[in-house]
């Protein structure tokens, strides 16, 4: 794997290392962490329409004069994308899905947020909530843009892909089949960092876990 | 939700809960009689039974019966009452100032008979059983000069709460000496509440303790107290340097290995040091091992050369309390063998992080040295590894949910695997390497 | 049994602890708050395992908390209260012995039948399976009826609760120094000893005496997410067995699997996100999900803990499986 570290002056930096030196002229050390995870999402995982967004703002970051480690640790963007396979699916939703004979790839792709961080940056309760709040804002503005990829399936799916669509929008209201969700992505810088980056499903509240 | 199938499964599993006890109308009279309602109910002598457990509760009636079926059956196990046939009744009583102190030693008197033995009574002790019968006293309590067995605080509350011993209040305390009769017979059964109400809390018991004691106690452990139980007890010779700051000669401590690595540079019959050139060096190298040896240059730790530490200069909680003997080793209580296991208790509550090294190390230093020994062991590098050369075992307790670690003392540096001898011999590449050579 | 104990229930506190003695109350919290404390005393019947255990049950100071925040249960100072034994009155006194006395005569009868019909039983057993021509297992049949009637001594199958004793490996756990004593008939007019459960009888009860309760327990700082979780409807127990502060159940544990390994921080309490990974991989290892949550208020914040509960946010953490 990519190497962030210094190269050796024989070797050419490697085509990672190139784009984080690249994407972080600004100086940022988490935008590195941002270019890297985006990276493995794009390159390891086939993720598709990955974008960036910038939460500093929306974020209830300290004021930005404070030149101390927690505004600077405060998770600043968070990255979205639609993931070649559905990465997560509420044991309940599970089970509807069976019951109607719907497979996972009937379904359209969802575009899923990711928050990015790195092993050994300053977390704590109030960043996660910070992250999953500036979520709620990206997300309104997300709902419109939903891929229509599945139009033209035979009239009894779509029949039964509509319904499918209708629970959901209202389980998404009651929070029957889980509530708002983030990967947390994490980075490991420790021991030289090899780049490996690990995911985990976050969802607010207490959602049950999938049985398995 | 309820349907004709959820009825048809139901069937079975209802039956138990609404067997009617035939002698309940008489036993209304008493409270307590309530709880004796399982002697009719053959069928609730039992255990509660388990069963499959569901994922998540569902509105369905099947459940919510197997549900209230099994907390019946609990309800029904914790209602029953300790019961003393008379035949085998053992009667003890509850003395909470303790034993008497010793008569002056009168020379002369103790000829060395069991019965005399035991003059020194442990003043923790609280509970005397004045005729003693039953097996239980071959490994609990202590005799005094008149053959009165006298209970420490833990074993007679677990005595008490198996059913094993009727512990009464003294009259003493609850009055009714009467004219008429022996104190026995008018003195108040001491419930488990008030046993656990006078004694936990009494010599250093803690529930923790109890917990522990008594969870090893059921399935057949002996167990006595180690001098570390009293938080407080302090090593004699405190005052001295101890031990551990005035490294023996054997020892090693850092610096021993230090100064050897030191010695070892200025070898001068050394073929090479690393101060001067190549690890290895030049010469004539005649075996593997030889090689090996030179590239051991990481210091490693010897733990059977670690101090020895007064088991009494540890700090509570990790200090071992409780000496542990197997089920089946016979004990003389006044000559008790050294433990088969030693035990410290921690309650989660009270020590809310790992311990520190420090305090493993002081802990691991006050139990003797226990080296890996047996055929076994010596074929199985791994069990080796396992067992270590010092070992304690923390009983961690969380509110009534106690787990046992074993910790041990480690030495991989002893593990010579270049030597090829006890090398590993799991089924992967050692055991073919051993095949190849014998061929 | 739906009955209901008078309320508030006196909680025992013990040198510092918070135990429960009352099979009705034990049932009662159970059935009705969601409160299963964890039983730590030996069972009189089965004494020799520690796969199902007795009385006194042993309650987390948040579980106690909980309840005296609900006026359901009050704190009494157990030992104080047994102060009490040394002002009972000779005519109440007296009077318990011959209840203690009558009952003890009745256990005996009620053992007496049981062994009788238990006999006759087996007795009919045997002369069926004679009748069969099957002696050699009527003998065992006959032996089987003999070792019921004794204190039942066999270990039940192990269960999910077992503990793993794996330090003490080798052994078979049982003992020659430890057998209960059989109960067998004497005369049907003795009685049988009586060990009570609690001391109320004779002692009056507590509750009476409402300014001798003890103040409410103190609790650690992960108080306001249990409180929030046991409002939601989970069956929270301690969580030692997976290395977490609770585990949280869906519905009664002993009908359910748990849901959740539970860990509370402070609002700005710093973590390792290493944390979050091991809590969410040791979750995902046993099927549960970690939880991790707190609440967005300090103790200096507020005037009461029950201030903080309400501010609790939770978040629940599984592996994505990529």
């Amino acid at each position: 794997m990519a190497s962030q570290q210094t190269p050796l002056p024989s070797l050419e930096p490697s085509a990672l290392t190139k784009l984080i030196e690249s994407a972080s002229a600004s100086g940022n050390p988490l935008a590195a962490t941002t270019i890297q995870i985006l990276h493995n999402l794009q390159h390891q995982h086939l993720w598709t329409f990955l974008q960036i967004h910038d939460i500093s703002t929306t974020s209830n970051a300290t004021d930005p004069n404070t030149p101390d480690s927690i505004a600077f640790n405060d998770p600043q963007t968070l990255i979205s994308g639609i993931p070649p396979h559905r990465v997560y699916t509420h044991p309940d939703e599970q089970l509807y899905m069976l019951d109607k004979g719907i497979a996972e790839d009937d379904l359209r792709p969802e575009r899923l947020f990711v928050i990015p961080t790195a092993q050994g940056q300053k977390w704590s309760l109030r960043r996660m909530a910070a992250a999953f709040d500036s979520l709620a804002a990206l997300e309104v503005s997300e709902n419109e843009e939903a891929v229509s990829s599945n139009e033209s399936v035979d009239p009894e799916k779509a029949k039964k892909l509509d319904e499918y669509y209708e629970r959901k929008e209202r389980a998404r209201e009651t929070k029957e089949w889980g509530t708002r969700r983030a990967l947390l992505a994490m980075t490991n810088r420790g021991m030289g960092g090899e780049g490996t980056v690990v995911y985990y499903v976050v969802q607010e509240g207490d959602v049950k876990p999938r049985q398995n | 939700m309820a349907d004709a199938d959820e009825d048809a499964v139901r069937g079975t599993t209802v039956e138990a809960t609404q067997i009617e006890t035939d002698l309940s109308d008489e036993t209304q009279d008493f409270r307590l009689l309530n709880h004796l309602n399982f002697l009719t109910d053959t069928s609730s002598s039992g255990l509660p039974r388990r069963g499959e457990k569901d994922f998540e509760p569902n509105p369905t009636e099947f459940q919510a019966d197997v549900l209230s079926a099994s907390r019946q059956a609990m309800h029904n196990a914790l209602a029953h009452p300790r019961l003393h046939n008379p035949k085998n009744q053992v009667i003890a009583i509850y003395a909470p100032e303790g034993p008497p102190p010793p008569p002056a030693v009168t020379p002369g008197q103790d000829t060395g008979k069991p019965v005399a033995r035991g003059a020194s009574v442990s003043p923790d002790a609280c509970v005397y059983v004045p005729t003693p019968k039953g097996q239980h006293f071959k490994s609990m309590g202590q005799a005094d000069r008149k053959g009165v067995i006298w209970l420490l605080p833990e074993e007679a509350l677990y005595l008490l709460e198996r059913g094993s011993l009727d512990i009464r209040w003294p009259t003493s305390i609850t009055g009714g000496i009467g004219e008429e009769g022996c104190e026995e017979e008018l003195s108040i059964p001491m419930s488990l509440q008030a046993a656990y109400a006078c004694l936990i809390g009494r010599g250093g018991l803690t529930l923790e303790r109890f917990t522990v004691y008594s969870s090893l106690k059921r399935i057949g452990y002996a167990i006595s107290r180690a001098p570390g139980w009293n938080d407080s007890a302090k090593a004699e010779d405190e005052d001295r340097p101890d031990a551990y700051t005035q490294p023996l000669k054997r020892g090693a401590g850092l610096a021993g290995i230090l100064g050897s690595i030191f010695n070892w540079i200025n070898d001068p019959k050394s073929t090479s040091s690393t101060a001067a050139g190549p690890v290895i060096g030049y010469g004539i190298h005649r075996s593997y091992a030889d090689i090996y040896k030179k590239l051991a240059l990481i210091p490693w730790y010897d733990p059977t050369l670690a101090p020895q530490r007064d088991p009494l200069n540890t700090t509570a909680p990790y200090r071992v309390i409780l000496h542990v003997y197997k089920p089946n080793t016979s004990i003389k209580k006044s000559a008790l063998p050294p433990p088969d296991f030693r035990i410290a208790v921690i309650s989660t509550r009270e020590a809310t992080t790992i311990p520190t090294l420090p305090q493993l190390s002081a802990l691991l230093e006050s139990t003797p040295l226990d080296p890996p020994q047996g055929e076994k062991m010596e074929r199985n590098m791994y069990m080796r590894l396992r067992h270590g050369y010092r070992n304690v075992i923390l009983a961690v307790v969380d509110q009534g949910v106690t787990s046992f670690l074993r910790i041990a003392d480690v030495a991989f540096g002893k593990e010579r695997l270049y030597e090829g001898v006890n090398g590993p011999t799991g089924p992967k590449k050692g055991g073919n390497f051993k095949k190849k050579k014998k061929r | 049994m739906e009955s209901t104990p008078t309320l508030p229930i006196p909680i025992s506190y013990v040198s510092g602890r918070y135990l429960l003695f009352s099979v009705d109350a034990v049932t009662y919290l159970r059935r009705e708050h969601n409160i299963c404390g964890v039983l730590i005393g030996t069972l009189p019947q089965i004494p020799q395992q520690n796969v199902f255990l007795g009385l006194p049950l042993e309650l987390m100071p948040e579980e106690a908390r909980v309840l005296v925040d609900k006026d359901v249960a009050c704190i009494v100072d157990e030992a104080k209260a047994h102060d009490g034994m040394r002002s009972l009155l000779e005519e109440d006194r007296r009077q318990y012995l011959r209840d203690l006395e009558s009952q003890g005569q009745l256990a005996m009868r009620i053992l007496a039948d049981r062994k009788d019909q238990q006999r006759e039983q087996s007795l009919k057993e045997i002369d069926e399976k004679k009748a069969k021509g099957l002696a050699a297992k009527a003998a065992k049949a006959a032996k089987a009826a003999a070792d019921a009637q004794v204190a039942p001594e066999s270990s039940p199958a192990p269960t999910e609760k077992e503990e793993p004793n794996s330090i003490f490996a080798g052994e078979d756990g049982t003992s020659s120094l430890s057998r209960t004593t059989g109960i067998s008939t004497p005369a049907p007019q003795q009685a049988l000893g009586i060990t009570p459960t609690t001391s109320y009888p004779p002692l009056p009860h507590p509750v009476s005496a409402s300014s001798q309760y003890l103040p409410k327990p103190e609790v650690p700082l992960s108080y306001p997410l249990f409180a929030h979780l046991h409002s939601r409807g989970y069956f929270l127990s301690p969580g030692l067995r997976f290395g977490c502060q609770y585990v949280a159940y869906p519905g009664d544990p002993l009908r359910f699997h748990s849901h959740f390994v539970v860990v509370s921080a402070e609002w700005d309490q710093e973590m390792d996100l290493m944390d979050i990974v091991n809590g969410g991989r040791l979750g995902t290892g046993v099927k549960k999900g970690f939880l991790l949550g707190g609440p967005q208020k300090r103790r200096d914040e507020v005037e009461s803990e029950a201030d903080r509960v309400d501010t609790v946010r939770t978040f629940s953490i599984e592996w994505a499986g990529m």
